[in-house]
């Protein structure tokens, strides 16, 4: 039908195209061109006849083909039902093949295991033994019971072998390691060995460290593929040979760095920080050790041993510092000497490290003894917290003790320490010049010394001002004019001595003896002359007594016209004569200033006269400066006479048998108490008395 | 009649002056010191005996002058007024009265340079009271010190009185071992009364004290082993310093709250009374104790001691707070150190005054009644 209606429509078009046509040509011709189409539409359709009985055949054909596929079709699938069951069958069977294969495995076991012992294969060996465990867990009680028995026994063996592994030292570390993760494995108690876990933690450390280097090299390795693939994208999309070429560098760039700097420096950022900070927690604890070795060792009172308990606590603390600085020092440069190539590179670090600890360690050592002898605010005045140590809760002793430790650390810890750092300790300068070297010692020197100069006068102070509240309290209570005949020498002078003597007991541990030198006014500037002329004049006021005082006070007076100041206020030294002379010299100082204070009447001079008399030579026997003594002694009479409403002195028979009576008093009580108690509780009896 | 002011007096006639009980304005010989070489203190011989009491008069604004007192137990006492010369060379006696007791302390009225009081014994008695200087004009020949007040209320050893160092103040306090008085006085009138009176109680023992020049209602009180501090309007107890054994107490004259102690055995310690718990320094102050110390009225970072090492010691001492800003070990922040050390004394110094109209001054007395005037204007230029 389609062809038909393109023929018609050819036609119309032929007959519209033809238009000017058809005026042109004759009916004739007209005619004859019907005749023609009829012909042809006649053809045509016959054509479209045959073709129409074609397409008829062909479908049945196609029927045809359809029922036969269909039949084969039903045919298969028969043969796929039939073969089904069979299929099943084999599965079963090659499962139940797996089962029997696993079930020869654990069979095998024993002699597997036995062969691995003998090969040594003993991680093998408890692969094999932890994956059949299981089944052992399940069925190890009925079905399998003589193979479990026969492998644990296997098992028993290698942990034994493994044992001795870990314990041989011929092994190498790795296999002992080896050994151990082993045993882990299996479960076996080797933590009580220290040895072992060390073994195991640095294998462990190794794995990480291992695993670490893994993950990092991953890492790098996923970075660089996307570079790469961004280059091929840059690459494939603009060929731009200069791009490619950056690119190119960059990698090539990052190759160098990544092998020389990256990893490195970041190991040794690490160690670096490692370093410094074990370098300075040595030193906080060394610190930490010499303050308790001061402390720890500090005089208990009412025990035997006070007689060298400040010794000891003396020589303990400077054992600690030298020692304890040489250790360090040790430890340090076994750090430079390990040779290990990261620490080569920190060596000048280290250097300066060690130094810097020291200049600090020194600096802070200072403050420490400031703060044990409660001057802790001086170190650091701006702190709000103070330290909790009373300046009147201080022992003196452990101040004397300082004193001494402080010159010891000036005169021989430094120069040794400075040695020591100079022999291995030397160069350094990561600081740059411009600071200077870090371990000043010449500084370190300095503050001691001032420290110890001043821990020696805090000790004097401290005794003085005890001595002092003594004196006071014997000044202000009575009401000196209206005083009584004196009838004895006054309790006073014996706690008076009594300090003096412990005192004594204190220097005598801890400062050495000084040159026994009567006369030793070289030492005070600029009064020879008159301390020499004091001296024999009191040597012959002595001899003719006392009968004479009132000619020695207008003696006195016109000598002080005529003669400077005497300097009873010399530089103290480091020696036990030194500090106590100081000391007494500064309490009759203190008595005079006391006695200056106060009004007398005839009795309270005479009292005065008498206790001052009395101390002349039990004092004497502290101190070789006699002059100074005799000086000051004379200054308390002196000052008693001026503020004396009736200076009229004792007779001297009185007086001498008034002083004679309390030497034999004190004497007998001395033994008695010997006998009986320490001498301590004589202070405290005597205290009370007062 | 008078003796000329150039007339030289030796140590022998100024004795024969006395002996015959001549009441004389006298004047005493002046002289350089230039015994020990380096001293350039201009000293006062004039005083006789021992003393300890020097004020400095600070109601005088025409002259730089002294009051001294003696101490001396049997001889009659005197009260010197010294007036330093105008080219400041010169110490000259411009007044000696007698004063019937030994004198143990002895301050000036800060609104009129007639006007002082002094703190005496006698034996067993003892008192504190007022006086007034006589008119120095009159042609008597015996100028008596006129007595104003008696302020007779204490039962126990009177130790100082105080007065209130800022200006007029019509109050006094007077301080005995066991009592703080506080006083309304009336001088025209010769009229005083007890305001109020705090008792510190047996187991205390004051020996002396100082009124807070910022704030006239706070006084400071030594007691034995502390500082207690008082308002007075209240006479409560407002705080105290623990562990100070001070023999003397002085305030800053510029900064409130900050104040100086001198001690027996711990030397000068500077404190702030916002935080009294330790001291913000320490300055050693004397081989033996200090006795007495001092701000400079006008330079606060310049204290003044005096000790029984027979020394007066001058010291740079910056207050807290005034270098903050300087890190502690930049050398250019300054230090505290000794700048001088006077050492022209045969005894314990105990006296020690400023002058207020010329603050480069001080006026020093040694137990052997030595008033020595020294200038610290080089120290003061070269800070």
């Amino acid at each position: 039908m389609l062809w038909i209606r393109i023929l018609l429509r050819d036609s119309k078009d032929l007959h519209t195209d033809s238009c000017p046509h058809v005026q042109k040509l004759n009916l004739e011709g007209l005619l004859q061109k019907h005749v023609e189409m009829a012909a042809e539409i006649k053809n045509l359709d016959t054509d479209l006849q045959i073709m129409k009985n074609n397409i008829v055949g062909m479908e049945a054909n196609m029927e045809q083909l359809l029922a036969k596929i269909t039949s084969v079709q039903s045919k298969s699938d028969l043969v796929n039902t039939s073969l089904f069951e069979k299929r099943e069958h084999i599965e079963k069977l090659h499962r139940t093949r797996n089962l029997l294969r696993k079930v020869q495995f654990i069979y095998d076991l024993p002699t597997r295991l036995a062969k691995c012992i003998k090969a040594e294969a003993y991680a093998d060996a408890v692969r094999f033994f932890i994956g059949s465990k299981p089944i052992f867990e399940a069925y190890g009680d009925s079905s399998f019971q003589d193979c479990k028995r026969a492998s644990e026994e296997a098992i028993d063996l290698v942990i034994k072998n493994l044992e001795a592994k870990i314990y041989s030292d011929s092994e190498p570390i790795e296999a002992r390691a080896e050994a151990v993760v082993l045993l882990k494995q299996l479960n076996f108690p080797v933590v009580d060995d220290l040895n072992s876990i060390l073994i195991a933690d640095n294998f462990v450390a190794s794995c990480q460290v291992d695993s670490l280097k893994t993950k990092l090299l991953e890492k790098l390795e996923d970075y660089l593929m996307t570079l790469q693939d961004e280059h091929k994208e840059t690459g494939a999309s603009a060929l731009d040979t200069l791009e490619t070429r950056v690119i190119w560098e960059d990698v090539t760039l990052m190759d160098e760095v990544l092998a020389e700097a990256a990893l490195p420096a970041f190991s040794l950022e690490a160690a670096r920080s490692i370093i410094r900070q074990f370098i300075s927690t040595s030193f906080s604890h060394l610190l930490l050790e010499v303050s308790e070795a001061l402390t720890k060792s500090q005089p208990m009172p009412k025990k035997g041993s006070e007689e060298s308990s400040l010794q000891n606590a003396l020589e303990g603390s400077k054992k600690v510092v030298i020692q304890g600085s040489l250790d360090l020092l040790l430890e340090f440069r076994q750090l430079l000497d390990d040779n290990l190539e990261l620490l080569a590179k920190l060596r000048d670090l280290i250097v300066d490290w060690v130094q810097e600890g020291f200049q600090g360690f020194f600096q802070k050592l200072d403050e420490r003894f400031l703060a044990l002898c409660g001057k802790g605010y001086i170190a650091n005045p701006d702190s709000s917290v103070i330290d909790a140590i009373q300046v009147d809760k201080v022992q003196t002793g452990l101040v004397l003790v300082l004193a001494q430790l402080s010159v010891f650390i000036e005169q021989i810890a430094i120069p040794r320490i400075m040695e020591e750092i100079a022999a291995s300790f030397s160069g350094g300068g990561a600081r740059g010049y411009e600071h200077g070297p870090a371990f000043v010692p010449g500084e370190i020197c300095r503050i001691f010394r001032s420290a110890g100069e001043r821990f020696l006068l805090l000790y004097i102070n401290m005794k003085t001002q005890k001595i002092s509240i003594l004196l006071k309290k014997r000044f202000t209570t009575p009401n000196w004019i209206k005083h009584k005949e004196p009838r004895e020498v006054h309790m006073f002078v014996d706690l008076l001595l009594q300090e003096l003597e412990a005192v004594g007991i204190e220097v005598r541990q801890i400062l050495p003896q000084g040159l026994v030198r009567r006369h030793r006014h070289s030492d005070s500037t600029g009064s020879t002359n008159s301390s020499r002329s004091n001296a024999t004049r009191e040597d012959k006021l002595t001899r003719t007594n006392t009968q004479r005082v009132r000619s020695q006070f207008l003696e006195s007076h016109l000598a002080k016209l005529f003669e400077q100041k005497m300097e009873i206020f010399t530089k103290v030294q480091y020696t036990q004569e030194s500090v106590i002379s100081t000391i007494i010299k500064f309490c009759l100082k203190s008595l005079q200033e006391f006695v200056r204070l106060q009004t007398f009447n005839r009795s309270g001079f005479q009292q005065i006269q008498l206790d001052i008399e009395f101390l002349k030579n039990p004092l004497k026997e502290f101190v070789d400066d006699d002059a100074a003594i005799d000086f000051l002694l004379k200054e308390v009479i002196g000052a008693a006479h001026e503020r004396c409403l009736d200076p009229i002195p004792l007779e001297a028979p009185i007086l001498d048998k008034l002083i004679s009576t309390k030497i034999s008093k004190s004497r007998e009580e001395s033994q008695r108490y010997n006998k009986l108690t320490k001498p301590k509780e004589l202070f405290v009896c005597s205290e009370r008395r007062l | 009649g008078r003796i000329p002011s150039s007339f030289p007096l030796t140590q022998t006639v100024k004795r024969s002056v006395v002996l015959h009980n001549q009441r004389l304005t006298a004047v005493f010989l002046c002289r350089r010191v230039t015994m020990r070489g380096a001293s350039t203190g201009i000293v006062y011989g004039g005083l006789k005996y021992q003393a300890r009491s020097i004020a400095d008069v600070k109601a005088d604004t025409d002259h730089t002058s002294f009051l001294a007192g003696t101490l001396s137990l049997k001889e009659e006492n005197e009260v010197h007024l010294i007036r330093l010369s105008p080219p400041g060379s010169e110490l000259v006696c411009e007044g000696l009265f007698y004063h019937p007791n030994e004198i143990w302390d002895l301050k000036s009225c800060p609104f009129n340079p007639r006007i002082f009081s002094t703190v005496y014994t006698s034996g067993e008695t003892y008192g504190a009271s007022v006086w007034q200087i006589p008119e120095l004009n009159s042609q008597s020949n015996a100028p008596q010190l006129e007595h104003l007040i008696s302020l007779n209320e204490h039962s126990f050893k009177i130790k100082c009185v105080l007065w209130w160092p800022s200006g007029k103040h019509d109050k006094l306090i007077s301080i005995d071992e066991g009592n703080l008085f506080l006083w309304s006085i009336d001088t025209s009138n010769k009229m005083a009364k007890v305001i109020s009176q705090e008792s510190v109680g047996m187991l205390h023992n004051l020996s002396g004290g100082a009124w807070d020049p910022h704030d006239r209602n706070a006084v400071a009180g030594i007691c034995d082993s502390s500082l207690e501090f008082w308002d007075l309007r209240t006479m409560k107890k407002t705080s105290s310093i623990e562990q100070a054994h001070a023999r003397d107490v002085d305030y800053n004259p510029k900064k409130q709250h900050l104040l100086v102690t001198a001690e027996d055995v711990s030397g000068i310690r500077l404190w702030d009374l916002r935080r009294p718990k330790c001291p913000v320094k320490e300055l050693p102050g004397h081989a033996h104790w200090t006795w007495a110390v001092r701000h400079n009225p006008e330079y606060d970072e310049l204290i003044l001691s005096a000790g029984t090492d027979s020394t007066v010691n001058l010291w740079l001492a910056h207050p807290p707070g005034a270098n903050d800003s300087i890190p502690v070990d930049s050398p250019k922040r300054p230090k505290d150190s000794l700048l001088n050390s006077y050492t022209d004394y045969e005894d314990s110094v105990y006296g020690l005054a400023w002058s207020t109209r010329e603050p480069s001054v001080f006026a020093s007395l040694s137990y052997d009644g030595r008033v020595v005037v020294e200038s610290v204007k080089s120290y003061i230029r070269r800070k």
